[in-house]
């Protein structure tokens, strides 16, 4: 049974896919039938795959070594969960949000494509399948920045594929470099390195440290960052969402399954890889902070949000002990949560008032108060007010980095985190408190519509489970804390 | 219990606003109701034993209730307060906008309120004091007004601040203790050999606590929130929120650092400095409220020096402790008292300056006593309440001084005499304004207002007032008794015999405080703070406008040069104007080590968008060159226009294959550019790969 729910996971986004993008232009309200039926019945069957026991799946073999089939485990599940419920959210606003612009089917198609090239990383079995996935996660979800096709949107695709390829091809390095040096490309916990490993430490720290850089593109670590301010403003709001929220994850998985699965923690631990590495994602950290408190254009501003907290998970990561990494699991639950929830509140501003920039903002409290509500709840969750969910994960990243043995970067990884914490407060809550409060003679503005609840509806959902996840974290931290124990 | 407790105020919240979209009235009503409840639960609270909860499943950290005679009797107080400046707001807020939002806000803080004083974790205690925080923020931009708006930024700035500085340094207490268990912290704290690292983690903490008690030098939201917000938050405000700030510094300085000198000293240092500044920014105010909330800093500075001298005495500090907490108890109950006072001045007049508001209490008999009660409680005369915790709070420097005679307690005790002087004085400046003096156009508009204010707002006035000289006056009865439910939570010694409060030993401090306090307002207030004009005199502002340590210091800090340093810092980083040239150079430098190779990716993606991707330039001979599209689409347009079918429409098949010519060579353009990408990657990682296999392998 499990092997059926997991093969439905993957080929059903496959198949309405496709269906949808042999659609007709004029049978719009049959396409957004079959996208929501779609997203809901994947959202569905994770749900019920969550409860079912491991399933494997083996597909073929390309040589003898490189093998591709699928398999889950715990981690699988977080960011199987983190795919199927934010893109569904994501979706049904965009049956909204895309209603009067063209190409609406062939975008829900793109959106399903992605979705099952995340499915398919998610759940692949080792190094070689899911490089296969990230590449298609690649080439099937620049659709979505590109759909206005306007002169912006096609550089800012072209950058997003610049980046994403150069990246993947650095880790392509990396795997030829590990095939070498591993017992197996399938994922294990504590790594699969062979008797030969120690002996070209400097090769393999060398090349695992690039693998890392290229697949931080897709998670916009720094220096392969630069497509996320490009290509979210450009992209419709929904495709914002997944992109930042959930698409970028794949970068986080993708390096999860390399340092932890394949290359091992004992190996790295304490290297000049590691701190190299802290450093960079707290760089990032750091300056896409900076960025987005400096951004005035709302979306470019959540973008470069999104640079920063997905870089916080990466800092989790590295910082490779027990709380550090649970923290960084929980800071992936989280922040998908948050951030598809922020971006279609910029949606929302963008359709039902033309507002892109965040100094027109004032006075929205009293036109859509729902929907600035929303975005207060999750805001305050994003930087990490208690008991708001950001702090449970920034809780945890904390005590974690203060646990590892690295001199100075210790105490200064926490020190950053609260610095961003603050710039986080700087660039979103200004938003609430001249949304809410614009000063007593300011005149109401002119359109006071929250849209329909479709739109409405999914972002104040969103923001009610940012709150509550927070709030009951208790099972959770306790799941991330198990699969974080088995990595270290 | 104490869920019931904690979670009543918040639910009543979501049940006010509901009843507020229908009925004003209705709402009103609950409300009230809802604090008179939650006061009723707090004093049965009281009269139960000690008992504790615990949620361990929310926020990761899990939420701890525990009850001791220090909470109970706060948690009285607090409900107590808060049930007053519900009943007052009840008028106070009739001919407000936008009240559905204060009374919703006003619930759910009570219930965070509530929470932080029933924590047993330090985490805890922060997690309802940031709840506490931002649904306070609500009260100071209550009005809207640029100034509320204002005030409320740096409220908020100051709140956010504070509560990550003290999250970083629950992360480092953590961390080395391994507890945030108040009552643990003391024993964690001997066992372990990282004292710098406890000195940083509770300065943080400190930080944190320090900024919403209004401890120099984060005192300064407290002037600025203050006049702009509504009377019943102000009192609030001030007499409760600060408090929880205090009980913060009291966890840390009572557990964490009990009996260290080095802690003690510090926050004495910073308590006497508070108490004085805040004194002196008092007596130059011509602002009643403001006047008000300088004095609170004031005050909260008495409080602080008391729970300095508590952490140098250690064994001994049982005056200490009693004085803190009573304190503590005094100020809340005169700032209700005095808040609403004022608040009901400012109902009548919509004034607060005290040129414009003299003379507005002439005839008001009940308007009179009740602040006739607060100021001499504050002001520390005998047989007032302020009285006693005063006198204990200076025996407890007098035992400082016998304990270790140097110069700096002599110091704190005139600076504590001193301030309690300058109490005196800014109290009478508005006792003298309001009651004494008269309004030159006015006066007869001020002396015929009769009803300005319902019974009910009289009531609640005068009961909260009324308590001043009756725990005053009974203080070896009440306020001994109270102060010894206090001790367990303030880890203090007992005290050796009873305090004869009316001995003339104890007396001295507070007639020398007093003498002072008329020195100064003849000598000062009467002379250099007023000024003649046309014949009378006035009211003048004598501070110095600039000498603000917000404007001075903290405005442009935060928002100019700190963005200003590390902003183009980071736009060095985020816009990759780092990366760029050096990636240039990389490429101009043909041979590269492995780990530039992320740079050289990026000099290659650079490369190509100058060379064969370079945006093409609409070429200005599009329509020759397109020429053969161009001729065919006219020829078809010639034969349609002969055929009458497209009138008047020329040229439309012409421009049309003419675009989708254009559009053709576009894709194909971008085709063979992205494919010609794809296979240049590959090529580089092919020769990677060889270089690889050829030299490393």
């Amino acid at each position: 049974m499990n092997q059926i729910v997991m093969a439905a996971l993957l080929l059903l986004p496959i198949a309405a896919g496709t269906a949808l993008a042999f659609m007709k232009r004029a049978e719009k309200r049959a396409a957004d039938a079959v996208f929501i039926a779609a997203l809901a019945v994947e959202a569905a069957l994770c749900l019920w795959y969550l409860f079912l026991p491991d399933a494997s799946i083996p597909l073929f073999s390309m040589t003898d070594t490189l093998k591709v089939g699928l398999r889950t485990d715990g981690v699988s599940r977080i960011f199987l969960s983190v795919g199927a419920f934010g893109f569904l959210p994501a979706g049904i606003y965009a049956t909204r949000y895309m209603a009067h612009g063209e190409r609406q089917s062939s975008f829900y198609a793109f959106m399903l494509f992605s979705l099952a090239a995340l499915v398919g990383m998610d759940c692949s079995e080792n190094l070689i399948t899911m490089y296969l996935f990230f590449e298609m996660a690649t080439l099937l979800s620049m659709p979505l920045v590109l759909h206005d096709r306007t002169e912006e949107s096609v550089r800012a695709a072209l950058k997003y594929l610049f980046y994403s390829i150069a990246g993947a091809f650095l880790a392509l390095l990396a795997i030829f470099t590990l095939s070498r040096f591993t017992a197996t490309l399938s994922f294990a916990p504590q790594g699969t390195l062979n008797a030969d490993a120690e002996a070209h430490r400097t090769l393999i720290e060398v090349t695992v440290f690039l693998g890392v850089i290229g697949f931080g593109a897709k998670a916009g670590m720094y220096p392969l960052h630069g497509w996320l301010p490009s290509a979210h403003p450009v992209a419709p709001a929904p495709a914002s969402a997944v992109l930042s929220g959930v698409i970028a994850k794949a970068g986080v998985l993708a390096i999860l399954r390399l340092v932890f699965y394949i290359v091992g923690t004992s190996f790295l631990r304490g290297t000049w890889v590691q701190i190299a590495w802290i450093s960079l994602a707290l760089l990032t950290v750091f300056v896409g902070s900076m960025m987005a408190y400096r951004e005035d254009v709302f979306k470019k501003r959540l973008a470069y949000s999104s640079v920063s907290q997905i870089s916080y998970i990466l800092v989790g990561l590295f910082c490779m002990t027990a709380q550090s990494v649970s923290g960084g699991l929980l800071h992936v639950l989280f922040h998908a949560c948050i951030k598809v929830c922020l971006f279609l509140v910029a949606g929302s501003f963008i359709t039902q008032l033309g507002k892109t920039r965040v100094s027109e903002l004032r006075g929205v409290g009293k036109a859509m108060p729902v929907t600035l509500w929303a975005f207060t709840v999750a805001s305050l969750g994003l930087i990490g007010i208690p008991p708001a969910a950001g702090f449970v994960s920034k809780w945890y990243l904390a005590l974690g980095a203060l646990d590892t043995a690295i001199p100075f970067l210790n105490w200064f990884v926490p020190v950053i985190l609260l610095v961003s914490a603050l710039l986080t407060a700087g660039y979103l809550l200004p938003v609430t408190v001249s949304g809410f409060f614009p000063g007593k003679d300011f005149p109401a503005l002119e359109r006071t519509d929250e849209g329909t609840p479709v739109m409405w509806l999914p972002i104040a959902i969103l923001a009610a489970i940012s709150l509550l996840i927070g709030v009951f974290a208790g099972p959770l931290t306790n799941w991330t804390a198990a699969l974080a124990a088995a990595l270290v | 219990m104490l869920y019931l407790f904690l979670f009543f105020p918040m639910a009543a919240a979501f049940v006010a606003w509901l009843l507020g979209l229908r009925s004003a009235k209705a709402r009103d009503l609950f409300a009230s109701l809802a604090t008179v409840v939650s006061f009723g639960l707090s004093v049965a609270l009281l009269l139960l034993p000690d008992r504790s909860a615990d949620l361990p499943f929310v926020a990761g950290i899990g939420i701890h209730l525990i009850t001791d005679g220090f909470r109970k009797v706060y948690l009285c107080v607090i409900t107590f307060v808060w049930m007053m400046t519900t009943l007052l707001g009840r008028e106070y807020f009739s001919h407000y906008q936008n009240v559905n939002r204060y009374v919703f806000f006003n619930l759910l803080t009570l219930g965070a309120t509530v929470g932080v004083f029933l924590a047993a974790d330090l985490g805890t205690a922060l997690l309802f004091f940031e709840i506490m925080s931002f649904t306070s923020y609500t009260w100071v931009i209550q009005e809207e007004t640029p100034a509320a708006i204002k005030a409320a930024n740096t409220y908020l700035a100051v709140a956010v601040i504070g509560g990550l500085a003290a999250l970083f340094g629950l992360f480092l207490l953590y961390h080395t203790l391994g507890t945030l268990t108040i009552s643990e912290l003391y024993a964690a704290a001997q066992a372990t050999d990282h004292r710098t690292l406890l000195y940083v983690a509770g300065g943080c903490v400190l930080f944190g606590f320090g900024a919403k008690a209004g401890m120099f030098p984060l005192h300064i939201w407290l002037p600025k929130a203050h006049p702009v917000a509504p009377a019943p938050a102000s009192a609030l405000l001030s007499g409760l929120l600060t408090k929880s700030g205090i009980f913060g510094v009291i966890a840390i300085t009572c557990h964490l650092f009990w009996g260290d000198p080095n802690w003690g000293r510090l926050i004495l240092i910073l308590g006497t400095v508070t108490m004085v500044l805040g004194a002196v920014l008092a007596l130059f105010s011509v602002d009643l409220k403001r006047t008000l909330a300088c004095s609170s800093v004031s005050q909260i500075g008495f409080i602080l020096v008391g729970v300095g001298m508590m952490g140098m005495l250690g064994e001994g500090n049982a005056l200490a402790a009693r004085g803190t907490f009573l304190h503590m108890l005094n100020h809340s109950l005169f700032k209700l008292v005095l808040f609403l006072s004022a608040g009901v001045v400012y109902m009548n007049t919509h004034a607060l300056n005290l040129n414009d508001i003299r003379g507005f209490g002439k005839g008001k008999p009940a308007l009179l006593i009740a602040f006739l009660c607060g100021a001499l409680g504050i002001g520390g005369f005998p047989l007032f309440s302020g009285y006693v915790s005063k006198t204990l709070l200076h025996e407890s420097i007098v035992e400082g001084i016998e304990r270790f005679g140097s110069f700096g307690m002599h110091a704190v005790e005139w600076l504590f005499l001193l301030s309690g002087g300058i109490t005196v004085a800014y109290m009478t400046k508005l006792f003298v304004a309001l009651f004494c003096e008269s309004h030159p156009e006015k006066q007869r508009q001020f002396s015929e207002n009769r009803s300005y204010m319902r019974p009910l707002s009289a009531a609640v006035l005068l009961v909260s007032a009324a308590l001043i000289p009756l725990l005053g006056s009974t203080a070896s009865l009440s306020m001994d008794a109270i102060a010894d439910l206090g001790t367990d939570y303030l880890n203090a010694g007992t005290l050796p015999h009873a305090v004869a409060y009316f001995s003339f030993e104890n007396m001295k401090g507070a007639l020398i405080s007093i003498a002072i306090g008329f020195v100064l307002y003849f000598g000062v207030v009467r002379t250099l703070l007023m000024t003649g004009k046309k014949g009378r005199r006035v009211y003048v502002d004598r501070w110095p406008a600039w000498l603000d340590l917000e404007t001075l210091l903290y405005r442009p800090l935060l928002l100019k040069w700190l963005p200003g340093v590390l902003g183009p810092i980071a736009a060095l980083f985020g816009e990759n104007r780092l990366l760029k040239p050096l990636a240039k150079g990389t490429v101009r430098a043909a041979s590269v080590g492995a780990h530039a190779a992320s740079d050289l990716l990026d000099a290659f993606v650079l490369l190509l968008r100058r060379t064969v991707y370079r945006e093409s330039k609409p070429e200005a001979s599009d329509k020759a060159r397109a020429s053969l599209a161009y001729r065919v689409g006219s020829r078809i347009d010639a034969i349609a226009s002969r055929r009458g079918t497209s009138s008047g429409n020329r040229h439309r098949y012409a421009e049309a294959s003419f675009r989708a010519q254009k559009t053709l060579r576009e894709t194909g353009h971008r085709l063979t550019g992205n494919l010609s990408f794809a296979l240049f990657m590959m090529v580089l990682a092919i020769s990677f790969v060889l270089f690889y296999m050829l030299i490393l392998h």
